[in-house]
Parts: C-alpha cells; sequence; structure tokens
C-alpha cells in the first residue's frame, strides 16, 4: 500500500475511533437526540461496551496502519460494529412483519405504510457507524492487491 | 520398570523433538491469520467475544420474538385454545382439565393469558413446545452452527482456557457448554471431548445443574426478560464457583492440552441448514413427549386434588429454606419432567421479582431433566451418577440458602 493510502487509513481509524467512542458514551446515557436514539433494550449496557471497545481498539490501530497486524486491528473494530448494527436492523426487520394485532378478523401481517414505517429513524447509534465502518473493505482490498 | 512420563515431562519431550524437526522460517502472515491471532489475545479477543455474544443472544431472542409473539401467542392464544374449548366443553370434568385445562381459565371474567394458564395437553402441552421453544431452539442451534463452521468456537475455547482451568477444565469445555445452551442432552454427549473422567464428571456436573437449555432460555424471554441477565450473571457465579470447589474435592487429573485450532473460513449453508435440522428434530423428538407428560401429571394432580395436598405439605419448607411461594410447589413438581414447561408454569403475577428470580434459579439448578438424567446414567459410572446428586442437593441448599438469604439481607422480597 502506497504512503496516501497509509495516511488516508490511519484517519479512517482515527475518526471512527472516536466516533464509536461518542456513539458508545451515548448508549450508556440512553437518550433520544433527533434521528439518533439509544433507548432502552435488554442489552443497553452491552451495545455500549461493544461501541466503546471498538473505538479503542480503532485508535490503537491508528499508528503504522501500513502493518496486517495493525489493519486488523481496525477490520476486526468493523466487524464489531458490523454485528450490533445487523441486529439493530434484524429487529428492525422483526418487528415490521407482525401487524402486532391480537383479535380475530384483523390482519396478520403489517401493513404496506407500517411495514415502511418500521425502517424509519430513529436509527440506533451503531447504525450511523455502519456505513463509513464499511471503508475498511477497501483498505483490505487494496492490501491484497498490493500483496 | 519403566515408569510412566509425568505431564511436563512429556512437554519437555515435545519442546526437544520440536527443535530438532521443526525449521522455523521467515513467517508474513495474512490479514485471516492476523485476525485468528487477534480473536485469541486476551485484549482485543474478549471485546470481540463480547460482540459475537451479543450478536448470538439479540438474533435468538429477536428471531423467537417475531414467531412467538409476532404469530404464535395469537394462533393459540385467539384461535386454537377457544375452540378447543369450546369443542370439547361437554367432556367430564376430570378428562376436559387434562386435555384442555382448569374450566376457570376459560370464564369470562378470568385475568391472565390462558395459553400458560390452562395447563392442559393439548393447550399449554402444545404451545409451549411449538410456540414458545421450537423457535428459540431454532435460533440457538442456527447460531451455534455458524460459530462452529466458521472456525470462531475453537477461538473462544482458547481464549477461556486459563479461566477454566483454574476450575480443573480447559477451553474446549466451552463446547459443551455451549451447546448444552441449546440442548443439555448433546451437552452431556458433547463431554467426550474433555480428556479425563475427572473433567468429564466435573463437565456433566456443572451442566447438569448451572447451564440452562434453550427451551429454559426461551421461557425466560417470553416471560421475565427483564431478569434473564441476573439469572445468567447468578448462575455464572455458580458454575465457576462449584466448579473451583469440585475440582479441589474430587480426585483425578487436569493436563495440559493441545488445540487444533482451525483457519476461518466462510461457513457452507448447506452444513449449516443440515445441522440445525438434525438438532431440532432430535430435540422435538426428545422434548414433546416430555412436555406432554409433564402436562397430563400436574393436571391430574389437580384434579385430584394431590397438588393442594403437596403444596400444603411444602409450603412451610420452600418458604423457610428458599423464600418460595406455595402457589409455584407445582412447576417445581413439574421441573423433574421440563423445566422450560416448570418456568411457564410459575405463578409469576402472584410473587415479587426476587421471588421469581430465585424460583427460576431454583428450577435451574435443582434437578436436570428427565432426558438429561437418562444421558446421565449412560454416561458416568454408579460411583459419578451418586456423586453428581450429592452435588445437586448440596448445591440446592448452599446455593438456593445463599440467595434466599441475600434476598432477606437486601429486604427484596
Amino acid at each position: 500500500m502506497d504512503n496516501n493510502v497509509t495516511k488516508f487509513g490511519s484517519m479512517f481509524a482515527a475518526i471512527m475511533g472516536i466516533a464509536a467512542l461518542g456513539f458508545g458514551i451515548m448508549e450508556f446515557v440512553g437518550e433520544e437526540w433527533g434521528p439518533l436514539t439509544a433507548e432502552g433494550g435488554t442489552f443497553t449496557a452491552w451495545r455500549a461496551i461493544i461501541l466503546l471497545c471498538a473505538g479503542v481498539i480503532y485508535l490503537s490501530s491508528v499508528t503504522n496502519f501500513i502493518d496486517v497486524r495493525q489493519i486488523v486491528k481496525a477490520v476486526a473494530a468493523s466487524i464489531m460494529i458490523w454485528i450490533v448494527a445487523a441486529m439493530d436492523i434484524w429487529a428492525m426487520i422483526a418487528a415490521s412483519i407482525p401487524s402486532g394485532a391480537e383479535e380475530a378478523g384483523e390482519p396478520w401481517f403489517a401493513s404496506g405504510a407500517d411495514f415502511l414505517a418500521a425502517y424509519g429513524p430513529p436509527y440506533m447509534p451503531a447504525m450511523y457507524l455502519l456505513v463509513p465502518s464499511l471503508v475498511i473493505i477497501y483498505f483490505i482490498t487494496r492490501r491484497r492487491i498490493a500483496s | 520398570m519403566e515408569r510412566a512420563l509425568t505431564a511436563d515431562e512429556r512437554w519437555d519431550l515435545v519442546d526437544k523433538i520440536t527443535k530438532e524437526v521443526v525449521k522455523v522460517g521467515a513467517y508474513k502472515p495474512g490479514l485471516r491469520d492476523a485476525l485468528a491471532s487477534l480473536t485469541v489475545n486476551p485484549w482485543t479477543g474478549i471485546p470481540f467475544a463480547i460482540a459475537v455474544l451479543y450478536g448470538f443472544w439479540t438474533f435468538f431472542g429477536e428471531f423467537a420474538g417475531l414467531f412467538t409473539d409476532g404469530f404464535f401467542v395469537r394462533i393459540f392464544g385467539t384461535h386454537w385454545i377457544p375452540w378447543l374449548s369450546g369443542a370439547l366443553e361437554g367432556l367430564p370434568d376430570w378428562l376436559f382439565t387434562i386435555l384442555v385445562g382448569d374450566r376457570a381459565v376459560f370464564a369470562e371474567d378470568f385475568v391472565g393469558d390462558p395459553c400458560f394458564a390452562a395447563g392442559g395437553v393439548l393447550t399449554t402441552g402444545l404451545f409451549m413446545p411449538f410456540a414458545v421453544v421450537l423457535w428459540a431452539v431454532i435460533a440457538l442451534f442456527l447460531v451455534l452452527a455458524i460459530l462452529e463452521d466458521t472456525g470462531y468456537l475453537p477461538r473462544l475455547a482458547v481464549l477461556v482456557d486459563t479461566v477454566l482451568h483454574k476450575i480443573g477444565l480447559h477451553g474446549f469445555a466451552i463446547v459443551p457448554t455451549l451447546v448444552s445452551l441449546g440442548c443439555n442432552v448433546p451437552g452431556v454427549t458433547a463431554t467426550r471431548l474433555l480428556e479425563t473422567r475427572k473433567q468429564r464428571f466435573m463437565m456433566i456436573a456443572l451442566l447438569g445443574v448451572f447451564v440452562p437449555c434453550g427451551a429454559q432460555i426461551g421461557m425466560m424471554e417470553e416471560l421475565i426478560p427483564g431478569l434473564i441477565g441476573w439469572v445468567f450473571l447468578t448462575l455464572a457465579i455458580g458454575y465457576l464457583g462449584f466448579g473451583w470447589v469440585l475440582n479441589k474435592i474430587w480426585p483425578g487429573e487436569s493436563p495440559e492440552i493441545l488445540m487444533d485450532v482451525p483457519p476461518y473460513r466462510a461457513p457452507q449453508w448447506s452444513n449449516i441448514l443440515r445441522k440445525t435440522w438434525s438438532r431440532t428434530r432430535h430435540f422435538l423428538m426428545v422434548a414433546v413427549p416430555f412436555v406432554l407428560l409433564g402436562c397430563a401429571i400436574v393436571m391430574v394432580l389437580y384434579a385430584t386434588g394431590a397438588m393442594d395436598t403437596i403444596a400444603s405439605g411444602l409450603e412451610g419448607f420452600l418458604a423457610a429454606v428458599f423464600g418460595v411461594p406455595a402457589d409455584a410447589t407445582a412447576s417445581l413438581v413439574v421441573g423433574f419432567l421440563r423445566k422450560d414447561l416448570a418456568i411457564g408454569l410459575l405463578p409469576i403475577d402472584a410473587m415479587t421479582n426476587y421471588q421469581v428470580f430465585i424460583s427460576v434459579i431454583l428450577l435451574t439448578i435443582y434437578f436436570p431433566c428427565l432426558a438429561t438424567f437418562a444421558m446421565l446414567l449412560r454416561e458416568l459410572n454408579w460411583k459419578e451418577i451418586l456423586a453428581t446428586l450429592g452435588f445437586l442437593i448440596v448445591t440446592i441448599f448452599v446455593f438456593g440458602g445463599i440467595l434466599h438469604l441475600i434476598g432477606l439481607a437486601g429486604g427484596w422480597y
């Protein structure tokens, strides 16, 4: 990998690290801020711990990003974020399918409007980290080409 | 006469042979190798394991919730149970009670969920395995198969090796433990991975007492989602604490082992689905007959008035030793057959949070279900079976009693 890519990688890891730490703290606070929510759920504290750890692991990969042992830290932190975000999306999917009605004669499945509404904001913090964390795939690909 | 080598001497010999035959060249790890090392290094591996286990439980909860709360509670609660109670209304009281349940549950003024409260073989007896437990178990087995086939499970074994060595086991003990979270029966079989009789005995005893099966977890997730974290924390403390004691008092060896850790691989979905299906089918064949039998026994005990006699006989004892009300007796009786059914029969509305918590813990630790017990008979010798039963009795009184005392001291009743 050339110098520019390595520098970009370090920047990416630093920004993601700070963002994951920030979102991890938000999960601990557990409030709603506009389109972002960190309220409720059985595993809120666990999500917060995972995001905080992901943040620290990202930050530990900032230096010498060209080394595979450093890049892999950013990969692991990204996988941790993907797991949390994937479970948030899975929870949305699971909530969007049944109608929630209990009486006989009412529909079993959610209407089109309710189905779509289940995917609207506010979103959990990990969902906001999901898209930027996918940038790690670029570094994995670049490394594969370089080697 | 030649003597056998000690474990240390054997390791020294391994080192010596390795030095002679292995040539170490320059090693350039790839990304996959680096990820493999990173996930067994405690500093990065433990947070990674927390993320994986979070995914495991969240997927399980949401998957089970989608089917159970989204569809099956309505299928049974709104359609099947009301229809069945109407269709079989003309049956004699004793037969109606056994097949459908207590007639009071179908009165206009009944407050509660008939799916759990009815108790009949064709109502609660079908609702629990097919509406609640089946989906939880499918989710658990599916995720377990993915963890196995990607190669993560052996890494988790390496990661927990140090902790498990403190209680005389080794990292691979995590495999039967995780399998038991699906069903204790294959979990007991999986203890064959362990090296010595001591380790197998210890593992089986700990599984039978401290590891709830997927069916139980499914019921907990449905009925006491807010307490499930505390239940698991308490059971984990018991697992490690009593494991440590067992290691000290039970004779035998706990040797070091070499673990073969395969590389990470993308799983084959056909394999995952085949494993999930085969384990789920086995679970259904073992569990459903016992749930139906459990419901029948409980309803016969109710119909004949025997349950009231048992409850009044045990009332003082249960309250004094464990702080559990007499209403919970029925579920404790059923717990011998199926613990999931027992949890479903707990009169949660009539109990305080701490009583529910202690009852669920007691149901988990007080006796393995019949199917698991049958496996114990097959896997252990008579001395070990007696020791397991002794361990069970001591654990119930010591652990249950300590929790009761903590509840009294905290004023949580």
